[in-house]
This record gives C-alpha cells, sequence and structure tokens, in this order.
C-alpha cells in the first residue's frame, strides 16, 4: 500500500462511519443521534473559525455570524413562508454580507484588538436583538423544523454541510491560498510587499468562514426549534469555536474536528456530574493547551508519530 | 442624568485602571479581569452574610486577599507565556476567565444574591439634587484609590520602576530594576484592585458568577478610548462611558436595554476610527 | 527616464518630521546607497517607496507611472522587491515555502503552485539555500536568514530591489559573498537601492551615494565625493558607525 492510499483510507473510513451511524442510532439510542447533531454543528463551527485564524485573524464574532444566520432564516421562513432550505441559505448569505463589512472596517487591526472589536461587534448585535419586537425581542422565536423533524435526515444534512466545508478546508490548504493565508498569518506587511494582495484575502477568509457559520446558526435554529438572543450569541458560541481549533490543532483540517469531538464528548460527561458550570472544561483546556501543548492534539500527534520536528514556534 | 453618570464613572475608573496597569506595565491584556472583581464581590457578600461586616471594611482583607491570588496566578501561568506570542497570551487569561466563571457557578451556583446592607437604600440630598448614599460612598472611595495609584505611580520608587518598565524593559532591566518582580507587583495590584471594585459593586448591586464578563468588557472599553496602556486617560475615558450610558437611558425609549449595547458600539468605534484611543 | 523617482516627499509622525521634502532619482541599472546617521529616515524612505506608508506630500513614480497612493502588492507585482532590516520570516514555513510565497504571488499574472515551487529552487540554488529549503525558517542563522531575505525579495524578479542592511552583523567573508551576490543580481539587469551602515561596502558597491540627515537628502554623489562634503562629516561627527 502507498502512503498516499494510506492516508485517504482513515478519512474515508470516518465518513462511512459518519454516514451509517445515525441509522444504527436512531434504532439504538437516539440520545446518541442528538448528541451527534450536536457535534456536528460544534465541529462546522470550530472549522470554519480555523479557516479565519489561518489568516491570522482571531475572531470573538462567531456567535454573530451564527446568531444572524439562525435569526435571518427565523424571519425569512416564519414571516414570509420562505422554504427552509432556501432560508439556510440566505441566513449564510447574510452572513457573508456582515463578514465582508466587518472585515473590511476592522482591517486595520491585529491580534488582541481585533478580537475585541469582533466581540464587540457580536455583543452589539446581541443587544440589538434584544431590543427589537421584530425578531422577537428577549422572549425569543419558535421556528419551523427542517426536514419534518426527521432526525436521521437533519443529520445527514449537516454531515453534508461539513463535508463541503471539510472538501473546502483540504483544498485550500493544498493551494496557493495555504501560502498567502499563512504568510499574512506570521508577517502583514512582509507579505503585501511580496506581492500578496493581502487585504483581499482576509476578507475572503473572513467571508468564507461567516457563510459556514451563518448556515450552521440557521441549521441550528431549525433543529432545535427556538432561538433567542441570549442563546444564539452567546459569548460560549464564539469561545466553543475557537478553544476547539486550538485543543485540536491550529491551522489543519483535521485538528478543528477532533477537538470538537474531544471537548463535547468531555461537556457531555460532565454535563451528567455537574448540574451547571460545565463549560469550566473549556477554560481548563484551553488554559492546559496553552501552557503545555501549543501545538494541540495534532501536535502531540505528530510528536510522538515524528520525534524532533514538532518543535516549532507557536 | 449628569450626577448618575459621574457617579458611575467612579467604579468604572477603579475597575478599569487595574486592568490599564496589567497591560501598560506588563504588556498582558486580561481577559480574566473581570473575573478577579467578581471574587471580590463575592468575598465581600460572603463576609457580609456570614460575619455582618460591611463591604466597605472588608476592602483590607479583599484586596490582599486578591493581591495574593494574583500574585500565584502570575506565577504560575502568565509569567510563562510573556515571551510567547500575544495570541497565546491573550488566549490564556481568556481561558482563566472561563475557568473561574465556571467555578463560581459550580461553587455558588448561577443565582444572583444580594447583600441587604442597612443603609443601601439610604438617599442624601446635595445642592438640591438626590444621591443614593452608597452610590456616593462608592464613587469618593474610587476616586480616592484612582488618585493614589497616581500618586504612588508618580512619586515612590516602586511606582517609578512600574513606569520605567512600561516604557522599556530592556532599558529597566539594565539600570536594576527587576523586572520580574515590577510585574508581580503590578499584577498584584491589578487583581487587588479588581477585587476592590468587586467589594463596592456588593454594596450596590448583586452579585452573580456572570458579572465578570460586563466589567472586563467595560474596562476594555475604557483603555481602548484610554488608549491600550495609557493609564492617566482613564478618568475622563470611565467619565465619557459613563455619561454616554446614562444618556441613553434617559433619553432613549426602552434606554435600560440600550444602555448595555452603548460600550460596545463605543469600542468598535473607537477601534475602528482611531485605534490609538482618544487621548493620544 | 529615471526608473524611481521621489518628487518632494514629506512623512512626519506625529510631530516628528522623519523624510522632508525629499526628492531623489534612481536610473535604470545603478546601484544607489542610502547612508545618514540612525533616525535620518532610511528606513521610512525605504516604506514610502515598497507602499507600507503613504507620504503626506510628494509624488513617487516608477518607471513613469504615478504609484504613490498605490497598495503595497501591485507595487510588488510592478516590480518593487524589498528586505527587512529586522529579519522576519514566515515562521511556519520552510526556507523553500518562504521563497515560494514571492514566486507564487509577486507577478501580476498569478503562478501555479507547481511552477511556483520549480522557481522557487532556482532562486534558492542561486543564493545557496538549497541544502537549508526544507528547514523551517526559524532555524537559520544570521547570515543565512540575510539570503533567505534577499531570496524572498529576488522571488518577485524585481527591477527595483531595495536591500534594507543585508550587511549588518555579518562576518568580513560573509559580507564579501554578499557584495558578489548583489553585483550579480545587478548584471542581471535589476537596479539596486541599498541601506548600509557599513562604509567599506557602501564604497566598493555604489555607483552613487545618498546622504540623509533629518529627514533630507544633505549630499547626492560618488562616495569619495560625498566623504568630502563638510556637511556629511558635520552630520557624522561622533557617530561610531561612521567609521570607515
Amino acid at each position: 500500500m502507498t502512503a498516499r492510499a494510506g492516508r485517504a483510507i482513515l478519512p474515508a473510513v470516518a465518513l462511512a462511519a459518519a454516514v451509517v451511524f445515525p441509522y444504527w442510532a436512531d434504532r439504538a439510542q437516539p440520545y446518541y443521534l442528538q448528541i451527534a447533531i450536536n457535534v456536528l454543528i460544534f465541529a462546522t463551527l470550530a472549522l470554519s473559525w480555523d479557516l479565519l485564524a489561518r489568516t491570522g485573524q482571531l475572531s470573538l464574532a462567531h456567535a454573530a455570524f451564527y446568531g444572524l444566520g439562525a435569526y435571518t432564516s427565523a424571519l425569512l421562513t416564519l414571516r414570509l413562508s420562505i422554504p427552509i432550505p432556501v432560508g439556510i441559505l440566505a441566513g449564510g448569505l447574510l452572513a457573508i454580507g456582515a463578514a465582508a463589512g466587518l472585515g473590511i472596517l476592522t482591517l486595520r487591526l491585529r491580534g488582541i484588538y481585533f478580537a475585541i472589536a469582533t466581540l464587540a461587534f457580536s455583543e452589539t448585535l446581541r443587544v440589538t436583538t434584544n431590543q427589537l419586537r421584530f425578531t422577537g425581542a428577549a422572549t425569543g422565536l419558535v421556528v419551523p423544523s427542517l426536514l419534518g423533524g426527521q432526525r436521521v435526515a437533519q443529520y445527514l444534512a449537516i454531515l453534508g454541510v461539513l463535508a463541503l466545508l471539510v472538501l473546502v478546508s483540504w483544498l485550500i490548504n493544498r493551494s496557493r491560498w495555504h501560502f498567502a493565508f499563512t504568510a499574512i498569518r506570521t508577517n502583514e506587511e512582509v507579505a503585501a510587499t511580496m506581492g500578496v494582495d493581502v487585504v483581499r484575502f482576509k476578507v475572503l477568509a473572513f467571508m468564507i468562514s461567516a457563510f459556514f457559520a451563518g448556515v450552521t446558526g440557521a441549521y441550528y435554529a431549525h433543529v432545535f426549534l427556538f432561538i433567542s438572543p441570549v442563546e444564539s450569541y452567546s459569548l460560549a458560541v464564539s469561545v466553543g469555536a475557537l478553544v476547539a481549533p486550538i485543543f485540536g490543532g491550529l491551522y489543519t483540517t483535521a485538528g478543528p474536528l477532533l477537538g470538537a469531538i474531544g471537548l463535547r464528548v468531555g461537556e457531555e460527561v460532565l454535563r451528567t456530574s455537574l448540574r451547571s458550570g460545565y463549560l469550566i472544561i473549556y477554560g481548563l483546556i484551553l488554559t492546559v493547551v496553552i501552557l503545555f501543548m501549543p501545538r494541540g492534539l495534532i501536535g502531540v500527534y505528530r510528536s510522538l508519530t515524528r520525534p524532533g520536528t514538532a518543535r516549532r514556534a507557536p | 442624568m449628569l450626577i448618575l453618570g459621574v457617579l458611575r464613572s467612579g467604579l468604572y475608573s477603579l475597575a478599569a485602571v487595574g486592568l490599564a496597569l496589567s497591560v501598560g506595565v506588563i504588556g498582558i491584556v486580561n481577559f480574566a479581569h473581570g473575573e478577579f472583581l467578581m471574587l471580590g464581590a463575592y468575598f465581600g457578600y460572603w463576609l457580609y452574610v456570614s460575619y455582618g461586616v460591611d463591604p466597605l471594611a472588608a476592602i483590607p482583607l479583599g484586596a490582599v486577599g486578591l493581591f495574593a491570588l494574583g500574585g500565584v496566578i502570575y506565577r504560575s501561568a502568565i509569567q510563562r507565556v510573556l515571551r510567547a506570542p500575544e495570541l497565546n497570551q491573550m488566549l490564556l487569561t481568556f481561558g482563566l476567565s472561563i475557568f473561574l466563571q465556571n467555578l463560581a457557578i459550580i461553587l455558588w451556583t448561577g443565582d444572583p444574591r444580594v447583600a441587604t446592607i442597612s443603609y443601601k437604600a439610604t438617599a442624601v440630598t446635595l445642592g438640591g439634587f438626590t444621591i443614593g448614599l452608597p452610590q456616593l460612598i462608592v464613587f469618593g472611595i474610587a476616586m480616592a484609590l484612582t488618585l493614589s495609584l497616581f500618586a504612588v505611580l508618580g512619586r515612590t520608587r516602586i511606582g517609578k520602576a512600574m513606569r520605567a518598565v512600561a516604557q522599556n524593559r530592556l532599558g529597566a532591566a539594565l539600570v536594576g530594576v527587576e523586572v520580574d518582580r515590577v510585574y508581580l507587583l503590578a499584577f498584584g495590584l491589578s487583581t487587588a484592585l479588581a477585587g476592590t471594585a468587586g467589594l463596592m459593586i456588593t454594596l450596590q448591586l448583586s452579585v452573580s458568577p456572570f458579572m465578570g464578563l460586563q466589567y472586563t468588557l467595560k474596562a476594555f472599553a475604557i483603555i481602548v478610548i484610554a488608549g491600550l496602556g495609557n493609564i492617566n486617560g482613564v478618568v475622563s475615558a470611565s467619565l465619557i462611558l459613563g455619561l454616554s450610558e446614562a444618556f441613553v437611558e434617559f433619553y432613549v425609549p426602552g434606554g435600560g436595554g440600550w444602555a448595555e449595547g452603548v460600550f460596545f458600539l463605543l469600542i468598535l468605534l473607537v477601534l475602528v476610527i482611531r485605534p490609538r484611543g482618544l487621548f493620544r | 527616464m529615471s526608473l524611481l523617482a521621489l518628487e518632494s516627499v514629506t512623512k512626519a509622525f506625529g510631530g516628528l518630521i522623519a523624510v522632508n521634502d525629499l526628492s531623489l532619482t534612481v536610473e535604470p541599472g545603478e546601484i544607489v546607497a542610502i547612508i545618514g546617521p540612525n533616525g535620518a529616515g532610511k528606513s521610512t524612505t525605504f516604506n514610502l517607496i515598497s507602499g507600507l506608508l503613504a507620504p503626506d506630500r510628494g509624488t513617487i513614480r516608477f518607471a513613469g507611472a504615478d504609484i504613490t497612493t498605490m497598495s503595497p502588492a501591485l507595487r510588488a507585482h510592478l516590480g518593487i522587491g524589498r528586505t527587512f532590516q529586522v529579519m522576519q520570516p514566515f515562521h511556519d514555513m520552510s526556507v523553500l515555502e518562504n521563497v515560494m510565497v514571492g514566486e507564487l504571488f509577486g507577478h501580476a499574472v498569478p503562478k501555479s503552485l507547481a511552477a511556483g515551487r520549480a522557481d522557487a529552487e532556482t532562486i534558492c540554488a542561486q543564493l545557496a539555500l538549497t541544502h537549508l529549503a526544507a528547514r523551517p525558517a526559524t532555524a537559520l542563522g544570521v547570515a543565512d536568514l540575510k539570503r533567505l531575505e534577499m531570496a524572498r525579495a529576488l522571488a518577485t524578479h524585481p527591477r527595483l530591489l531595495l536591500l534594507d542592511e543585508v550587511m549588518a552583523g555579518l562576518t568580513p567573508t560573509e559580507s564579501r559573498q554578499a557584495i558578489a551576490t548583489i553585483r550579480t543580481v545587478r548584471d542581471g539587469g535589476v537596479t539596486v537601492v541599498l541601506i548600509d551602515h557599513v562604509m567599506s561596502s557602501v564604497r566598493d558597491l555604489a555607483d552613487r551615494v545618498a546622504v540623509l540627515n533629518f529627514g533630507r537628502l544633505i549630499a547626492s554623489g560618488s562616495f569619495a565625493a560625498v566623504a568630502a562634503e563638510p556637511t556629511v562629516i558635520e552630520a557624522y561627527l561622533g557617530v561610531d558607525e561612521a567609521q570607515p
């Protein structure tokens, strides 16, 4: 077996298992199906966050796109009776628009300034949604169900979205874009003087990332059937989206997925033992990872399999 | 309305000046700043409910306790990322913030608690205006502490060392300042100030594990308006925030809810238009 | 027609005027050295030419076209390449990948990944970096990093190459090699403007020397001519780096 074929087997097996899983779970353990949908939502958010992070933009605004997607689709389907899939797509498109705007406004901001600005953007949206009667204000909205509420079909739908995102992420990491993203992340000015169109790539990354976050948010609305400003624009969404890639391994396709699965399973375990405050795991993991394993799970894996190559600057 | 805004700005100054110290001297933007404030508030609540100690009387003890906690956290975590990329520093304190917040939820549940202190509802009349007594006391103490911090920075040896380190880490080390000790002190002082601000919140508002984030963000807003690391701009920036919040509450219909959004909008505007801050 | 022309360019930071009414032209095929005491505005001038800073006043022309407000990336596409005084490799990339960025994005017509890799390998060979190509850029020593800086700039195939202190911190042998490389680059048709504090290198390399002090051009001409100018001697008096 060639190394290339060997590397292709693992994703293929994972995909096959992911497709078969709901049919088994639906009969044996419906609760697992629910958790699996949760994990897929989380993984999609995490990978979309990572795409943006590859250009050095550390967003705390993923809840903003998630919430925008959820509200756009909810309002369109409720008030204008638009078909749900179209509503979800519209949610993603509106998120793209918002990302383009925010991306251009925050172009000059780096690091912590950028993070704070995006957080402020997200919180402004939350407060606004909370105040407007049009969006159901603080009470929230009851949202129609996707695919008639069939869990297996719903599961396959988000799996499809994630598969598309994985494909996008994988293609980006194998293309010229990968060089542009990495160069911008490590040094914007040098990248610019070497001919990289920094503005274009940063805004593009923002738009792609926001699209998937928006679609995921809209999907979430139509699966959990209820949205409110506190939940949709919650900081926990943004935090989850950033902790998973850091835990799993930044700037890779597999890392955010691994991180998302690990975190959600850990959260689920803690949720049963602690009634509240189980989010503590995010804080703990974030602190430990930054202090002791700056390259995440993928980095630990690589240093185990290829000793000596993993010690690069974080 | 004006008075309300001004009074509120006192507490904001105190909350923000600690963060400004951490940013200015150490270069660490501490996302967990508000959580230290929250811990201070719980400390005050606990002392009051269990032993009937007035939160104001608890300030010295609370400040010392939070100073020690800050020191421990500096030594065990912050110190390790001083030379790491800014991203790692930010994420570390962010993780700390989530950790402390949820620890508080586990220990004390998520429900807000209120300390019913005897003079909480007392009001005094000053020049024709009626002002809540706790608000007035808090404003007085907060301003006194903020101004004495300025005095410490301006006059004393350790204050001068801090300013020297803030301006030039290497240079200060060369002339014999023990940079690491200064960092430890600055971080401890920063958390102690946050804790003190928290104790004073016990005096007038409710206490909950979620209160930290709000104050972290307000403190951020203030130091962003002042210019990151510019400690002197903090008081004026706090005034801007306090006044604009009060303004929105009074003049915008349904203003109570919108006031929350004011400082986010302020941060966004200032960052986008003048990333270096208004006072530089 | 001059390849590069700065016309009355001024740039201030707050109250400090870093570049003051500077006019300077560079002819095709020249090697021009910009010298001057620390803080004279040399690096600011490079930032203005490469587009990282916009001038407050004045015009910058490249090959006749007004590029005053053009983005750095577009200037790179037109043919302006540069190195940085403080070496800043892309640290998540190997040496070869660092160079590839220039090959992939430094041209008006985008290059494919395969073509970019092949051309980057050629550049690495020219600068004796082939044996280091697979190493992470952070693993290099000073002399190798300086060559990597130059390789990245050359990968954009510039018509004008701006070199910011590429010889600082090198041993005499390494400096001689760098000088030889710069000559080869010029003989290949690239115009060179360099900032340097090492006067012997400037004397050996430069066809023309421009002297800046407090953001103003105080002298311009052959090395011997400017070295004899009283204003230049005055500007350098007591500055250690001016020792030949």
